[in-house]
């Protein structure tokens, strides 16, 4: 019994000296292209990024960016690290209400085509053809911003969902603002909606 | 020697050494208890319980102020085996005992393997997007990606834990230049130099290169709270044999990667959540927050997901709710959170090979439990009949 007791005691006594070295080491590996970026929420969330980052046109989009002014029912929501300013829209009644995310990326981000394609996507509908694009996008012109809207609605999944988004091209960046939330919510905010668009300015 | 030997064995079966070791760690589990008020469960368990030697700062310089989670239960390990093995004795009498020690002993070695074999890592998924890869909550890499190909990308992670080696020259074969870690903030803030308001505490930012030319950074404290991460932020210049190729700021703060083309290849670079690649993909169908009607109370959350592999062995639908992971190619996928307006689920990601073990652990103690009061009952009521 003796042996295997002292072989036992500096085998362990090795092992729990040994089991505090790890180093970590540099991979290379080959993997396969992402599709096109999905702007919002692509990566985690970090709660901590500091209140200044919402203002500035520095995570996501270089450059100067965008001031709005936003109806007084809708309440500011909790930062996020990849968003510009989150709006909350209360629905009626505690009813689930409507949010507005705005993101804002460098260049133009696969164009209006890959990014209506890409609202409609998360909407449960099929993609646009190139030729019916034109036909989706409703034009505005707002000081010296060119801007694009699109309306989606989803009837068919309950419950009904509809998407009032924006792609504002501004200073070799595109903002996004994108309206989500329950139909009638939705639809009863887009005169609102369609009024912050038109507040829209170049923050300098 | 042999008095020596001797001596070393007795250490190690005593009794005494158990009763110590126990009221080590009732301490332990105490003081760790209570510095996570400070740190948060991370780091608590990083502190005291995953290392041998718990160290304090005091006055910014660690001091050793308590035994670690390892060595107390590496010595109660060692203490329970060596004392079987000294004192091992086969009978029925004795089963029951050496089930539940045997138990014992294999929860802490199930401990010791989920300290060092477990992997946490969150995937997140807008819904119809597909993803063949986690990223970790805690962990980040500097990510030099070869973008060249127009389907493929090679991409040479390099663990954060390197970069705050300042002036390491980091050589890898299949970058044609050298990454030479030049500053390293655990945690940072970012700003566009012209917007920086006066007052806000910055440091010097050498970056000569990319987009890190044109910002500020204002290190911050670490973050020890459960729900938030530090962004951490370095200073690399980039060395190729004709010398500098300049000084770039990478951040997980900056969440596009900054280009630039060098002997031929278009290269990205960023310092990103480390990533883990899997060989398979999820698509997030549909994401479902029900509630209980006409209330904001949550009934329940689930993600509807695709798995597809590249081979098409595999290409299923899966509902993963809460207590209903799915479990793939070990790994457990458990809902975890969700985001952007119920759109975007986040799947914890946990690689634990030994999961299995605690489970077991119990089983062989409940049986030993069982069968030693049993058989003392068993003999108490005999000898009562008896009487």
């Amino acid at each position: 019994m003796r042996r295997p007791l002292s072989v036992f005691l500096s085998a362990s006594l090795s092992v729990l000296a040994l089991s505090g070295c790890r180093r970590e080491e540099i991979q290379t590996y080959t993997v396969k292209k992402e599709p096109a970026a999905t702007p919002v929420a692509s990566a985690p969330v970090a709660p901590n990024a500091d209140a200044a980052m919402r203002n500035t046109a520095v995570t996501t989009a270089e450059g100067p960016g965008l001031n709005w002014t936003t109806p007084a029912h809708w309440k500011p929501g909790p930062e996020k690290a990849m968003r510009k300013a989150t709006f909350l829209i209360p629905g009626v009644n505690g009813a689930p209400g409507a949010e507005l995310a705005v993101t804002a990326f460098p260049g133009d981000v696969g164009g209006p085509l890959a990014n209506v394609n890409r609202w409609r996507g998360q909407l449960s509908l099929p993609p646009l053809a190139e030729g019916d694009l034109t036909a989706a996008l409703n034009h505005l012109d707002v000081g010296p911003l060119h801007l694009d809207y699109v309306e989606l609605a989803a009837a068919g999944s309950p419950p009904a969902r509809r998407v009032l988004g924006a792609l504002v091209p501004h200073a070799g960046a595109t903002w996004f603002f994108k309206l989500d939330g329950p139909d009638a919510v939705v639809a009863q905010e887009k005169p609102a909606f369609l009024a912050f668009l038109q507040s829209l300015r170049p923050a300098n | 020697m042999r008095a020596l030997y001797l001596e070393f064995v007795r250490f190690f079966v005593s009794l005494r050494l158990t009763v110590g070791l126990l009221a080590l760690s009732a301490l332990l589990v105490l003081f760790a208890t209570l510095d996570q008020v400070h740190l948060g469960i991370w780091a608590v368990q990083e502190k005291w319980f995953r290392s041998f030697i718990v160290l304090h700062e005091l006055k910014g310089f660690p001091v050793p102020v308590f035994p670690g989670g390892y060595f107390i239960g590496g010595l109660l390990l060692i203490n329970l085996v060596a004392a079987h093995l000294k004192r091992f004795a086969l009978t029925w009498k004795k089963a029951g005992i050496q089930l539940v020690h045997g138990g014992l002993i294999l929860l802490l070695l199930g401990e010791l393997l989920t300290g060092l074999l477990q992997e946490e890592y969150q995937l997140r998924l807008d819904e119809g997007q597909t993803r063949n890869y986690s990223e970790s909550w805690r962990f980040n890499e500097l990510a030099v990606v070869d973008d060249t190909n127009a389907t493929t990308d090679i991409v040479t992670a390099i663990p954060e834990q390197l970069l705050t080696d300042l002036g390491n020259e980091l050589q890898v074969p299949a970058l044609p230049f050298r990454v030479v870690p030049r500053a390293y903030y655990p945690n940072a803030s970012l700003m566009l130099k012209e917007n920086v308001p006066a007052g806000r505490p910055v440091v010097d930012n050498p970056a000569t290169a990319g987009l890190g030319a044109r910002l500020a950074i204002t290190p911050l404290p670490i973050t020890y709270q459960q729900d938030q991460r530090n962004l951490p932020a370095a200073l690399v210049e980039l060395f190729g044999p004709e010398g500098s190729l300049g000084t770039y700021l990478v951040s997980t703060m900056l969440t596009e990667p900054q280009r630039f083309s060098y002997a031929g290849r278009e290269w990205t670079l960023a310092l990103r959540f480390r990533r883990a690649y899997k060989p398979y993909a999820l698509t997030l169908i549909d994401f479902s927050h029900d509630r209980y009607a006409g209330t904001e109370i949550p009934k329940n959350f689930s993600s509807r997901v695709r798995l597809t592999t590249p081979d098409g062995r595999d290409d299923r639908e899966v509902l993963i709710y809460m207590n209903n992971p799915l479990r793939y190619d070990g790994l457990t996928f458990y809902q975890a959170g969700f985001d952007n307006n119920d759109k975007t689920t986040v799947l914890q990601v946990v690689h634990n090979p030994s999961w299995l073990i605690p489970y077991i652990s119990c089983l062989l103690m409940t049986l030993g439990l069982l069968w030693q009061f049993g058989a003392h009952l068993l003999g108490f009521s005999r000898k009562r009949a008896a009487a």
